[in-house]
């Protein structure tokens, strides 16, 4: 079902139906949205169940505007960003920063099934500051155009794509002196 | 020198896993939320907070009326030992200038006794005739 055939259900009055057609299409896209910033399954899997609740009670203020999967890409993102915000805090009251707390967990995660330079990246990428680290995540791992992401964070196309090159230089650097591949 | 691209694309995306069966688990959770939240809240529900609220500031105001009235009596016995305890307690005063001028408090004073009071504690007559004469009675 498309994105359009689901708000004129949701219009129409078949609100759970429409909601259902929600998970059914972006549950496991925002999944991997989310765990890509949270780098923790447990984390993630809780907070998408507080994200599709905030789409389920935001979805009649939904106008249409904007695309519904941009719509709902938004409010993931800014969900997970208040949470990594909120552990942010926690992290500096134990004498911590979050990298090393989120690096860790890349570490601990029983289900990180990638290799040592998989890992890596990972950890590079926790590195990053926060635009680039959304920016270079939607774009090389989910492979959202540049429009979309525009949309998603509010920010110009050319402040993005800045973003995505500064992160990109950034990391072949931290891989080049970390890794005897290349 | 390698591309930013042909790094990337060197070491791959795929690098998280789930547990089995829990795309299939997670979204029978997320579609019953629906069912869940409809389930709001009635009148009754919504009042019932502020309704135990002021139930506890009454069984408050009740406590401590109860609590006032054990603590002050009117039996004159108990005020006795009640002031005997705060003579004791006050230890600036002695206790028997304090018990003596409960004593003199809780008698009905008629003005005969203040004037003998005065004459006694040496005020003079003219100053006393002085105060009298200008009571308005």
């Amino acid at each position: 079902m498309t994105d359009k055939e689901i708000i004129e259900l949701y219009k129409s009055g078949q609100k759970d139906r429409a909601f259902r057609e929600i998970v059914d299409s972006y549950s496991e896209r925002l999944y991997w949205h989310v765990r890509r910033f949270l780098c923790s399954h447990e984390d993630t899997d809780d907070l998408l169940q507080e994200i599709f609740l905030k789409i389920w009670t935001a979805l009649p203020s939904f106008r249409g505007e904007s695309q519904l999967y941009t719509w709902l890409y938004r409010i993931a993102t800014n969900e997970a960003l208040n949470f990594l915000n909120k552990q942010k805090v926690r992290s500096a009251l134990q004498f911590e920063s979050l990298t090393t707390k989120l690096e860790e967990k890349i570490d601990e995660d029983p289900w990180f099934n990638g290799d040592g330079m998989q890992r890596m990246l990972m950890k590079a990428i926790q590195r990053l500051p926060e635009k680039q680290r959304l920016v270079f995540t939607m774009r090389w791992f989910e492979e959202l155009s540049y429009e979309d992401i525009s949309e998603i964070l509010g920010t110009s196309v050319g402040a993005l794509k800045a973003s995505y090159h500064f992160a990109t230089e950034k990391l072949k650097s931290f891989l080049e002196k970390n890794s005897e591949l290349f | 020198m390698k591309s930013e691209k042909e790094i990337f694309e060197k070491i791959g995306k795929a690098s998280y896993g789930v547990p089995e069966g829990y795309f299939n688990d997670l979204k029978n959770r997320l579609e019953a939320i629906p069912q869940e939240k409809s389930v709001l809240p009635g009148p009754w529900a919504r009042v019932r907070p502020y309704l135990a609220m002021a139930a506890c500031f009454v069984a408050l105001l009740v406590a401590g009326n109860s609590l006032l009235r054990r603590t002050v009596s009117n039996n004159p016995a108990e005020q006795l030992a009640s002031d005997a305890t705060y003579a004791e307690i006050i230890s600036m005063t002695h206790p028997e200038i304090f018990m003596n001028a409960i004593e003199y408090e809780s008698e009905d004073m008629t003005d005969e006794d203040i004037i003998n009071y005065l004459i006694e504690s040496g005020v003079e007559m003219e100053y006393l005739a002085y105060s009298g004469g200008n009571q308005k009675y």
